[in-house]
């Protein structure tokens, strides 16, 4: 029943027909199962000889201090932040397709939500570094967390800096949690599936006893559908969180009380461009087109091109009220980004997250996967110039002109931001290669074979 | 312990014992499905009860901590807000709660459940390990009390069952 | 099931006749509130323009919350929004009629904006700044740009279902999905201007960017709020009884749910930026709404568009009831007009912020006013179509009996 509008619409399936709960399980466990293939290793190889760049340039930061960078006064906040804004971006999307998606019953969010919460997890490694590190003294970055001390010293609760903390922990907890719960019943699988016996042990351990039982899956399936209600808000509240890092402050260009709506929608933004940049290669490589259809690229593109208009009116309604608040450091804030020393920024910026996903609206554009790549990757590259030019362009130019300054990365700085690409790489590949990239026993439920006892008893 | 080959069957073989009068009925299947939860007639789950309570737990926890920290343990006046700067507070007090709850569901999911258990008398069924993949078996308890080892196996059979096995506790 | 219909092809869907009775009621409404209207406008006709404009932006934002709700599942084509689309589509035809009903606040400009008094703007400097945009003839040209907007997308909209039923074809609905998303692009543009433009230039010194949002959220509550009693009604009536289900109004109390987080979402998120950077020309639009009086209608809003829908909506139970639900959907519409007259009227006391809270009884008097024209012309605006459109392809998905 279901399958007949969606034919009549012209939709593709979810699924590649054809397929049943048998398939569906031996084509995905055997990619964990099975030899590696040799372009993993080269993949792996690459990404880790990044991590070790990663590793440098830590190292050096702990030997010498942040004096390495291109941080000065009156640009206090450079790549840091700007790193960490982009990385905690991309890491949305993974939240937004496992729980606002299951709580909207949309299918097509089956096949892509356990490798887009997995991305979630590795992009909020990566920006857990950055705050991390640019604390100055790293090992003491512990005095961050509210704890009796002997100092007598408690967090400045009134600070956006330590709602950070307290928002980026319980978003990396929370994501750990939901995609540890959503791999249980797949450890299960694996677990029975193996043949070796450590790899039994392993999995088994993992899979905590699971037995599929109707009381299990009951309990379970409660359990997921909160999770998914908890995860909504708090995934909203982080972004919001980071953009009162900037909005809670009196910086021209930072203090705008349209930045949360408008970062949490950049972050969606960003996050499904990394899920698509991502996974439109995976599908290729590992032969997944049956599993990763042209729908799901049609619909992520979709909600990027939305996301993306919801941060084009963000952009718009800060230059009009730039002008109609009267105010004079408002006004330059918005001059000085269109035609200042980094007026380049700001035009790339607009061309790659403006201009370049309104080709999203041709539907032919939507079915080739290809292009939307493209236009993923014009994304990425404009969510980071966009944190570039609030950080940076905001700051330069102080309120006082005789404080004026430039601000540019310096090696380190690139070495840093490069490093954290590496480590995610390295641990996606990982992951591909030791856990089911796509939920086994949700792919089961959205099989035609699962819906007919459903039909019949209706 | 009976094995089928297709949910549909699994979920007439549950109506049908149910129908026959036995009680201590549980069901495994590779994926969740609802109507072979109704037909084994279970409740609501009590996890929502226990979430909302972590939640306002960790809402509470969360308010008080920096009521006390900023208010009684550690007054310090920072540009004029007030002491008990509830705007602040709020987003902090919001992470929390979301913080409790998130816990209270996976853990009271876990306690629910009984996990983590390694061992259970059904691992040793054979075939048991297709429960992940693509078999669906229905269990009736032995301290049902309609069991009798030979009727139980032979309404089992007659159901479709693919094959029936006893599981010692 | 032939033609892929999902009911028999001669199914009466005409709107009930009771609704002759409504409309009979508002229409009596109505009269009292313009009579009523019309004697405060002569006893104090500054106290009458600003009772209208709250009164006017509370309807329109009805009307404007179920276009874009309509918008929004045009595009995006969920089972939720068929058993509704009529019922939202009759509330867009009623541009025409807010369009008309902007007139007073043209003719009472003067006395609403302080903008446009010259006197005023000789001596502020910073309002001289901004006359490029708020000069009275670009402000009633804006005005007639937002309308004609609205109506034209509306009526191509409402044109093209309405083809949909008599060529009982399947595939307009493609049609309507390519206007739809440009729809919604222009329909957030034009409502972020009007919020400034009405509501927020009212404090000619005052910005804050999400205005424009928060706006659309109010509008999308109010739509909720409007449709879930509308819906309860027609759940006792033909053609609609008994295709409207427990697990339909489940899907419009989440929605309802979802738009109250939302608002709540916008409010604070202006709050801590506003509270925390505490400059004196932002944080004094705060402190208007926060002393005096003005406290408790805080405090009201708080608990009542916030905490108590919240937790009652929390409730499987409540949302599938369509009695409960619509208690909650009409406290939700009472809020929706006390958040619009906590945005406006503090601004009328000009900064002093001893004024306090004083209702008027032409606040009243207006909301009936426009309230019993505007239903009266709804009332049969859903007279002129079907219930259902009934050639739409996942018709059949959204009358399902399931669950």
């Amino acid at each position: 029943m279901s399958q007949g509008p969606d034919t009549l619409m012209g939709k593709p399936p979810v699924v590649a027909p054809g397929h049943t709960s048998g398939s569906v399980t031996d084509k995905i466990s055997s990619i964990v199962l099975e030899r590696t293939p040799r372009w993993w290793w080269v993949g792996f190889g690459i990404a880790f000889l990044l991590v070790q760049l990663l590793l440098l340039s830590l190292t050096k930061l702990v030997l010498e201090g942040t004096g390495i960078w291109g941080l000065n006064i009156p640009v206090g906040w450079g790549f840091a932040i700007i790193n960490f804004v982009w990385w905690i971006g991309i890491g949305h999307a993974g939240t937004l397709i496992s729980a606002i998606l299951l709580l909207l019953r949309q299918d097509w969010r089956t096949s892509i939500n356990r490798f887009a919460e997995a991305m979630t997890l590795f992009a909020v490694a990566c920006a857990g570094i950055f705050p991390l590190i640019h604390v100055g003294r790293p090992w003491l970055a512990y005095w961050l967390l509210p704890y009796p001390n002997t100092m007598g010293l408690w967090p400045q609760f009134r600070s956006p800096l330590i709602w950070d903390v307290f928002a980026v922990t319980t978003y990396a907890l929370v994501s750990l949690l939901f995609w540890y719960v959503g791999l249980i019943p797949d450890l299960a699988t694996l677990r029975d599936r193996s043949r070796r016996k450590w790899k039994k042990i392993v999995y088994g351990f993992g899979a905590m006893g699971w037995r599929g039982s109707a009381v299990h899956w009951h309990n379970y399936e409660v359990a997921y559908l909160l999770l998914a209600g908890l995860a909504t808000p708090l995934v909203v509240s982080v972004h919001t969180v980071v953009s009162f890092d900037f909005a809670v402050g009196q910086i021209a260009g930072w203090h705008a009380t349209i930045f949360p709506p408008y970062f949490v929608a950049g972050a969606i933004f960003a996050g499904f461009a990394m899920v698509l940049t991502l996974a439109i290669p995976l599908r290729a490589a590992f032969n997944l087109q049956d599993f990763i259809t042209l729908r799901h690229i049609q619909n992520m593109a979709k909600v990027m091109l939305a996301t993306g208009l919801i941060v084009a009116y963000g952009y718009m309604v800060e230059i009009f009220m730039a002008f109609y608040s009267g105010n004079q450091y408002e006004e330059f804030m918005l001059l000085n980004r269109i035609g200042g020393p980094y007026k380049y920024h700001w035009w790339a910026l607009l061309l790659c997250n403006v201009l370049a996903p309104q080709i999203l609206w041709i539907r032919a554009v939507r079915s080739r996967p290809w292009i939307v790549f493209l236009a993923a990757m014009f994304v990425n590259v404009g969510m980071w110039l966009e944190r570039f030019v609030i950080v940076v362009t905001s700051l330069h130019r102080d309120f006082l002109p005789s404080s004026w300054g430039m601000y540019s990365g310096t090696f380190w700085d690139w070495a840093t931001f490069v490093g954290t690409i590496g480590l995610f790489l390295a641990l996606l590949f990982l992951f591909l290669r030791f856990l089911p990239m796509i939920s086994i026993f949700e792919m089961r439920t959205i099989l035609p074979e699962a819906k007919r006892p459903k039909e019949s008893s209706s | 312990m009976a094995e089928f080959s297709s949910p549909a069957a699994l979920i007439a073989a549950c109506k049908a014992t149910r129908e026959a009068g036995y009680t201590k009925l549980d069901a495994y299947t590779p994926y969740p499905i609802e109507e072979v939860w109704e037909a084994i007639g279970h409740h609501r789950s009590k996890l929502p009860l226990i979430v909302l309570a972590g939640g306002l737990a960790g809402a509470t926890a969360g308010f008080l901590l920096q009521y006390w920290a900023s208010v009684i343990e550690y007054p310090l006046n920072i540009g004029g807000r007030p002491l008990n700067s509830w705007v602040a507070f709020i987003v902090p007090t919001f992470e929390t709660t979301i913080l409790f709850a998130a816990f209270s569901a996976v853990l009271g999911m876990f306690a629910l459940n009984g996990l983590p258990r390694p061992y259970h008398p059904v691992f040793n069924v054979k075939n048991f390990s297709a429960a992940s993949r693509d078999s669906y078996f229905l269990m009736i308890g032995t301290n049902d009390p309609q069991f009798d080892s030979e009727k139980t196996r032979s309404l089992l059979e007659s159901l479709g069952a693919k094959e029936v096995s006893e599981v010692a506790e | 099931m032939t033609d892929g219909l999902a009911l028999p092809a001669d199914t009466d869907l005409s709107a009930p006749a009771s609704l002759d009775g409504v409309r009979r009621r508002a229409w009596m409404v109505a009269t009292v509130g313009i009579a009523a209207s019309g004697l405060g406008f002569a006893l104090d006709s500054t106290q009458f323009y600003r009772s209208y404009l709250v009164a006017w932006l509370f309807w329109l934002g009805i009307a404007l919350g179920c276009f874009a709700l309509g918008l929004l599942h045009q595009l995006t084509r969920g089972a939720w929004g068929l058993m509704v689309r009529r019922i939202l589509g009759a509330a867009t035809r009623t541009f025409p009629l807010l369009a008309l009903l902007f007139i007073p606040i043209v003719l009472g400009m003067k006395e609403l904006y302080l903008w446009a008094q010259p006197e005023v703007v000789a001596h502020d400097e910073l309002i001289q700044q901004k006359l490029w945009y708020l000069e009275p003839r670009f402000f009633i040209a804006r005005a007639v740009f937002y309308f004609a907007v609205w109506i034209s997308i509306a009526w191509v909209l409402n044109r093209l279902s309405l083809r949909q039923d008599s060529e009982r074809s399947h595939k307009l609905f493609r049609r309507m999905q390519f206007f739809a998303g440009p729809g919604l692009v222009l329909y957030a543009l034009t409502a972020t201007f009007a919020s400034v433009d009405w509501l927020m230039s009212l404090d000619p010194h005052w910005y804050s960017s999400i205005f424009g949002i928060s706006f659309i959220g109010g509008h999308a509550v109010s739509a909720l709020a409007w449709l879930i009693p509308v819906a309860l009604y027609f759940t006792r009536r033909p053609p609609l009884e008994g295709l409207l289900r427990p697990r339909h109004f489940h899907d419009y109390g989440k929605l309802l749910l979802a738009f109250v987080m939302l608002w709540t979402y916008f409010q604070l998120s202006q709050l801590i930026i506003i509270w925390s950077g505490n400059l004196p020309e932002e944080v004094k639009w705060y402190l208007a709404r926060t002393e005096g009086g003005w406290k408790w209608i805080s405090i009201a809003l708080a608990l009542g568009h916030f905490a108590l829908p919240f937790v009652l909506l929390l409730s499987r139970d409540l949302k599938r009831d369509a009695r409960r639900l619509a208690s909650v959907a009409l406290i939700l519409l009472a809020m929706r007009w006390l958040d619009l007259y906590w945005l406006a009227a503090p601004a009328f006391s000009h900064g002093d912020s001893h004024a306090g809270l004083s209702f008027h009884w032409l606040d009243l008097a207006t909301v009936f006013a426009v309230g019993g024209l505007w239903t009266a012309f709804y009332t049969q605006q859903l007279q002129r179509r079907p219930m259902l459109p009934v050639f739409e392809p996942y018709l059949g998905e959204a009358l399902e009996d399931e669950d």
